[in-house]
């Protein structure tokens, strides 16, 4: 059962859930103390110790749920709790009477033994069972009860046999043949099943049950329709083996993978699919800075006394320390202009730097944010009034589409607001300098410079093509403190990050 | 009389027996609740209790100190609160007052003492006894560590506090010890204490400390238990009526509300029902009622409409 506990744990660690050694042996601890014999409590139990946060929480529900429902099926093979060795026995007594009534002759109607290989201990899901095997024997012409014919296939022995133990183990060794732990994506479950079942011999097992359909002499036909019923049982199996395999080993890494590559690929080249996935990363990336970045700010408070200072400002009471003063850091939260290009080669860049900025929102509160293609205007109210998403798609709804204007919106900008940048701002501008040959302006970007502390250019084209055609980066970038290449959220990140510390 | 070390056990010995043990004192616990304190008994873990103000998470702990009849020993967290007024702190006055008074003595211990090396020598000789145990005041977890028969702390509202503080925590929530530089390593005398720590969620707690901790989340109670929570603690209150406030109270938090109400308006709600004789609910008497459950005027105004149909809907239940 330990090996059970474990098994859930990484799980857990699959979905997001962080859960240390320390925690797994208290795990181990408190399941020592109150058992697996009620499921309920120890739902109760682990639901303490494993999950710390209340959205933890509800994974850790649903995840257990599912977890220890493929558990009751696995302890009918393992006989391990006395729940599945009840189940077991059921099992066996079922598949014995099926045995008999095909060796013996005895009357033993399938109908019947349907019930009766489904015995009452298998509670809900025996329900779920039994439904296609209903199905087929209402379609089936009714043979009756009678003698049965010995299944020929190797796969139909074993089914016949109903040894569970016998197929679970047929399983996992498909499974292994056809390489199940490679399972990436839930889309391959559907794959994998068939494969397993191929591994196990369907092929002669379908060869059969067609064979047996067209037989002339009833037992046989009897046997096809057992045949055919115990095959849907199998591949619900078989879908429920692979489906648990995929949570232990495939939904993180297939995830991680997908979020490592977001990462790294152009934000351009990322399907519409994908924003969701990537507006996750996006928080989570901001999420990290604003909590490495907010504890600075206590700094702030603290501090030992300034002893030279204090004196010194003492002098004029004759030494008598009267005024005294502290040794403080000063954290200067950034103010960030941002300067965002809208127009259509740029704007999905623009969208999750709009993004990651106001996501930013408690360690930086004074971003201002304006939006052009060829006029410019501040759009810091539309992220005030609406929620991120909302303000950026309204955004990219208002002012894209036009062709792209450095100088003009540069004018804008001087018109506007210079006045509002000072020695303490930041301006970041994003944008790819293709100015459709106009007037650049470039001068207007110098009074930028020296009035802002810190002007940087985000552009999203690789840095041989910022002078190729009819961008103009060589004119902009004397007046830029910074030039970067950015297009993708590794680089946002690296960028948002030096931000942030060079604010102290 | 106390109870001993054997009877604190015996009441921790099962879920059912503490849950039954709450009941008794009128502290209606879900199975969570009952099992989260269990676990924290037997396995000498703190619990971590989080969940919406109002919903019994400090209760619990009050209620814990009571039925297993330990000392409650109190540590209210807010900005700016360090070790010196959670863990110990010298008596300055009092080794102030002492050096005066010694002073006079000095001179008889140095009498004869020829040159400066010899005098510090002879002073060295008397160790450090103005850092000694004497001097030393002890704070809350300090306290708690030191009570002989175990002891029930309550660390309130974590989240009130500095990350700093978090960290200082941890030494004492893993070990049950705190480090004195001058003295040297506490450790718990008698039993380890049982730890509640309750958090509103102002913050994310650090990961450092969840780790040490069993977290237990206390939701807004359903029908069912906020029923019996009402019966327990206002007992005086008509079925029928309980039944008609409770529900319209459950409604009441599916509101977009700026406060939703917890279990504590409700009993402070049935409380007043009381008082003013109610029979049952009816519109007239909720809205000049409604203030005792809504902290906001802006949320009072917001379900003033409302007001005559979820009362409608509350009787009908």
């Amino acid at each position: 059962m330990e090996r059970q506990l474990n098994n859930f744990i990484s799980v857990l660690r699959n979905l997001d859930v962080r859960i240390s050694t320390a925690e797994t042996l208290d795990a181990l601890g408190a399941v020592e103390l109150v058992g697996y014999s009620d499921r309920e409590r120890l739902k109760r139990t682990l639901s303490l110790v494993l999950p710390k946060t209340a959205d933890e929480k509800a994974t850790f529900n649903r995840a257990f749920d599912e977890f220890f429902v493929f558990e009751d099926i696995r302890g009918e093979a393992d006989s391990g709790s006395s729940n599945g060795a009840n189940k077991e026995a059921g099992e066996q007594d079922g598949g014995g009477e099926g045995e008999a009534g095909g060796d013996g002759g005895e009357a033993e109607g399938s109908g019947e033994r349907a019930e009766g290989s489904q015995p009452s201990g298998k509670k809900s899901k025996s329900k779920k069972k039994k439904n296609p095997y209903l199905l087929e024997e209402e379609e089936e012409e009714d043979l009756g009860p009678g003698e049965m014919a010995d299944a020929q296939s190797p796969l139909g022995r074993q089914l016949m046999q109903n040894s569970r133990t016998e197929l679970t183990v047929a399983m996992a060794a498909a499974g292994e043949a056809v390489d199940l732990k490679d399972i990436q994506v839930f889309t391959q479950k559907g794959l994998y099943t068939r494969r397993i079942m191929d591994e196990m011999g369907l092929a002669d097992l379908n060869r059969e049950i067609s064979d047996l359909k067209g037989s002339p002499q009833v037992p046989e036909r009897r046997l096809g329709q057992e045949l055919k019923g115990r095959r849907e049982l199998l591949r619900e199996q078989v879908r429920d083996y692979v489906e648990r395999q995929f949570l232990l080993f495939a939904d993180s890494t297939g995830k991680r993978l997908r979020e490592e590559l977001l990462r790294k690929v152009k934000l351009s080249n990322i399907e519409q699919r994908s924003f969701r996935l990537i507006q996750e990363i996006v928080y989570r990336m901001a999420k990290r800075l604003a909590t490495m970045h907010s504890r600075r700010k206590k700094v702030y408070k603290k501090g030992a006394l300034n002893i030279s200072r204090t004196l010194r400002h003492n002098m004029s009471y004759d030494g008598a320390i009267f005024n005294l003063h502290w040794k403080s850091i000063k954290v200067d939260r950034p103010k960030v202009f941002a300067i965002c290009d809208v127009s259509g080669s740029v704007a999905t860049y623009a969208r999750f730097m709009l993004m990651f900025l106001y996501s930013l929102e408690e360690v930086m509160p004074k971003v201002r944010s304006f939006a052009f293609s060829s006029d410019l205007a501040e759009v810091t109210d539309l992220f005030d009034r609406n929620d991120i998403e909302t303000a950026i798609s309204k955004v990219l709804h208002d002012y894209a589409g036009g062709s792209t204007d450095y100088g003009q919106a540069f004018s804008d900008f001087k018109k506007n607001c210079l006045d509002d940048v000072d020695n303490r701002t930041t301006v970041i501008i994003l944008g790819d300098a293709r100015n459709n040959y106009g007037d650049n302006k470039a001068e207007i970007l110098k009074e930028i410079y020296d009035r802002s502390k810190r002007v940087i250019w985000l552009n999203p084209e690789p840095k041989n093509a910022w002078n190729v055609g009819d961008a103009v980066m060589r004119n902009y970038s004397p007046y830029c403190h910074q030039t970067e290449e950015c297009n993708s959220l590794m680089h946002l990140e690296r960028i948002v990050g030096n931000l942030l510390k060079t604010a102290t | 009389m106390a109870k001993t070390q054997d009877q604190r056990d015996k009441i921790a010995g099962s879920v059912t027996e503490l849950q039954a043990g709450f009941e008794k004192l009128q502290y209606i616990c879900s199975d969570q609740i009952a099992t989260a304190v269990y676990l924290a008994y037997q396995l000498g873990k703190p619990i971590l209790i989080e969940g919406p103000p109002g919903v019994g998470k400090t209760e619990l702990a009050k209620t814990a100190s009571e039925l297993f009849e330990l000392p409650m020993i109190r540590l209210q967290c807010y900005e700016g609160l360090d070790e010196s007024k959670a863990i110990y702190e010298w008596k300055y006055g009092k080794q102030l007052l002492y050096t005066q008074v010694l002073k006079e003595t000095l001179d008889e211990v140095l009498q004869g003492a020829k040159g400066f090396e010899e005098s510090v020598n002879r002073l060295h000789e008397f160790g450090d006894i103005f850092f000694s145990e004497e001097f030393l005041e002890p704070r809350p977890l300090l306290k708690a560590l030191r009570e002989d028969n175990g002891s029930v702390l309550l660390i309130d509202e974590v989240d009130k506090s500095d990350h700093e503080f978090e960290s200082l925590l941890l030494e004492m929530l893993s070990d049950f010890q705190v480090s004195i530089p001058e003295i040297g390593t506490v450790k718990a005398t008698g039993p380890r204490p049982l730890v509640f720590l309750t958090s509103n969620n102002t913050r994310e707690i650090s990961d450092a400390l969840k780790r040490r901790c069993l977290h237990l989340y206390i939701p807004f109670p359903d029908l069912e238990l906020e029923q019996q929570i009402i019966h327990a603690r206002v007992p005086e209150i008509p079925e029928a009526l309980r039944r008609q406030l409770v529900t319209f109270i459950q409604e009441l938090r599916e509101l977009d509300l700026k406060k939703v109400p917890a279990i504590s308006e409700t009993i402070d709600w049935a409380r007043t029902l009381v008082l003013l004789h109610t029979e049952s609910l009816d519109p007239e008497l909720v809205r000049t009622t409604l203030n005792v459950l809504l902290k906001f005027q802006e949320d009072i105004e917001n379900v003033g409409p409302e007001i005559s149909t979820l009362t409608a809907k509350a009787i009908k239940a």
